[in-house]
């Protein structure tokens, strides 16, 4: 119930992994819990394709990481970190469906619900291949260790 | 959308770079209708491929990848199939962890769906971001009760979403039984807070539009109990109910020139499955507060306006919160017992369905001796409902066609979001520019 536990920064890893480079976030969310011990002041959140899980997870953060499949109009495997300030979104949503997601709305609920962490930082990666498959694409997987390089510089200010 | 002197011309079109969405396209002249589509690219069929060749003990992982909204129906459907196909039997206490579990996504689903796809639209509002600037206490009740869901999804399936307790004939892990009473004391404080949202929805309720269209009706029956989990199909159309193992001859996918997706039929044209399907079947097994919600609402079977699936799902959120309560006090009462699920693979066919929140959901596996998956066949709710909207469509549009446009617009996009289709959900990903 109510994660009394909750440390300060949550690491949030999103997407799909059965749609390749779609699920890099998770990949590496994954990675990085296994060295968790070096973070003690992060917790570390697969949320996968559970957008408005995202919404939960932030509340009650003094920061939150995400780490997502992103288009942007950059070479497949780069690796952008930006907040969500820098960024509008380009999708053109139908609102049918709960199963449409766009994860800048979800932090702008946030926002207005006024559980905003002080800091979000997005690490997006332009993806490669969006084939289905549960493995990323070589372009992905030949960046990994860099990935998961700036992704703890970011949270070095927490580590032991 | 454009609009000459004479002629209505609806285009609700998403484009998409992946598998695609719903598009709207209505086309009349001088008050007479030409063209009403429903128009929907065939669901993705590549999960069955995906799952081919892995072993039954990898399934409910994979499948539970399908849908970050449906992954506990996903999982348990797949599980039911393992199960049924190797003869493996379940002990009652995992029958109703289970049932809880599942009623944990219903609670994510259907509070999701009522107040961020269907409050905004009785409220005049584009998304639920600016309803949380006029409507503030209406979603934060929201919010307060879809993280009910989460945590309960998240005590009993180890995580928010995609389920990790979930095992062929068990739980890898078990909720302790104070954790259980803590979750009975939170759901039966969420009991007032799903009352203030049926209430600002009944508040509301004539502005769903009046619209009825006499449909069949199909779902889960164990003529018992308003059943999400167990049982065999029937039909508003009929008493017979087929075992779910021939869920195909109910199904009856085919092919219709007017859509890109398959349809499906059974006694007619085309039928319907989620919510208000469950309730025209099961109404008599509802509990009394679920039943209260009904009444308030005027809702009763045989209900044949697609609108009012919004208002079944809030007559179910009471229902699962009611018979959660239930369920925990009998498994409470027998004590949680440790339990290690040890099961061998065997060869063989088998069938799961349990009722999603959108509706039945059907996963076919075969196995051989060593477990291997030899094939899939998964028939989500969504493909069956598809020819339904059109039905609908082509019954409504021209009940509405002299109004305004835009009017016509919304009314037909609230009529699909009231069926609340899974159009897209295993990609999720950003598309942004930089500013």
């Amino acid at each position: 119930m109510p994660d009394i536990h909750m440390r300060p920064t949550v690491v949030i890893g999103l997407g799909n992994t059965l749609m390749s480079d779609e699920g890099i976030g998770v990949h590496l969310v994954r990675a990085l819990v296994v060295r968790a011990n070096q973070f003690p002041a992060v917790d570390f959140r697969e949320l996968g394709t559970a957008g408005m899980a995202v919404l939960h997870t932030l509340a009650g953060r003094r920061k939150a990481v995400l780490l997502d499949c992103v288009r942007m109009n950059e070479p497949p495997g780069a690796i952008r970190r930006f907040n969500p300030d820098q960024v509008a979104s380009g999708k053109v949503l139908p609102g049918f469906s709960l199963h449409e997601g766009d994860l800048l709305e979800i932090l702008a609920l946030s926002r207005r619900l006024g559980e905003f962490p002080g800091t979000v930082i997005l690490f997006g990666i332009q993806p490669a291949s969006l084939d289905v498959g549960d493995s990323l694409s070589p372009v992905l997987a030949a960046r990994f260790e860099e990935y998961l390089r700036l992704i703890a510089a970011e949270l070095d200010e927490y580590a032991s | 959308m454009t609009e000459k002197s004479n002629t209505l011309n609806i285009e609700v079109h998403h484009v998409t770079r992946i598998e695609g969405h719903g598009n709207i396209v209505v086309r009349a002249k001088d008050g007479v209708v030409e063209k009403v589509e429903w128009q929907v690219p065939e669901a993705p069929r590549f999960f069955e491929a995906m799952v081919r060749g892995r072993s039954w003990e990898d399934i409910q992982t994979i499948v539970s990848r399908i849908c970050g909204i449906c992954s506990v129906s996903h999982s348990l459907a797949a599980i039911k199939a393992i199960e049924n196909a190797m003869g493996i039997q379940v002990s009652q206490q995992t029958d109703r962890l289970r049932i809880l579990s599942h009623y944990a996504e219903y609670m994510e689903s259907h509070i999701l769906h009522a107040g961020y796809l269907v409050a905004p639209d009785l409220l005049g509002q584009k998304s639920v971001v600016p309803l949380a600037a006029s409507h503030p206490d209406l979603v934060k009740t929201v919010i307060g009760l879809h993280r009910l869901g989460n945590e309960w999804m998240e005590l009993l399936a180890g995580r928010m979403t995609h389920p990790v307790t979930f095992k062929p004939g068990g739980f890898s892990s078990l909720p302790s039984e104070a954790q259980l009473r803590d979750l009975q004391q939170r759901l039966v404080a969420g009991l007032p807070e799903l009352e203030k949202l049926a209430q600002a929805v009944l508040s509301l309720a004539d502005r769903l539009p009046a619209f009825t269209r006499d449909t069949e009706y199909i779902g889960l029956v164990d003529g018992q109990s308003y059943t999400f989990y167990h049982g065999a199909i029937g039909s508003t159309d009929g008493k017979e109910t087929v075992p779910v193992r021939q869920f195909e001859s109910v199904v009856n996918e085919y092919v219709s020139p007017q859509s890109t997706a398959k349809w499906a039929k059974w006694h007619r044209d085309s039928y319907a499955v989620g919510a208000l399907a469950r309730f025209n079947l099961n109404a008599a097994y509802l509990r009394p507060q679920a039943a209260k919600a009904a009444k308030a609402f005027g809702l009763k079977p045989k209900n044949c306006n697609p609108y009012f699936n919004t208002v079944a799902q809030l007559v179910e959120s009471f229902q699962i919160v009611e018979h959660a309560l239930e369920i925990i006090d009998a498994v409470l009462a027998a004590g949680v017992k440790s339990e290690t699920p040890k099961v061998a693979p065997k060869a063989g066919e088998g069938t799961g369905a349990v009722e999603a929140p959108r509706g039945t959901l059907f996963h076919r596996y075969a196995f051989d001796e060593k477990g291997i998956c030899l094939k899939a066949n998964l028939c989500i709710p969504t493909n069956q409902n598809h020819a339904n909207i059109q039905k609908d469509f082509e019954a409504f549009v021209p009940q509405i066609i002299s109004r305004d446009p835009q009017e016509v617009r919304l009314l037909l996009e609230m009529l699909v979001r009231a069926y609340d289709p899974c159009v897209s959900c295993s990609t999720h990903f950003l598309d942004v520019k930089f500013v």
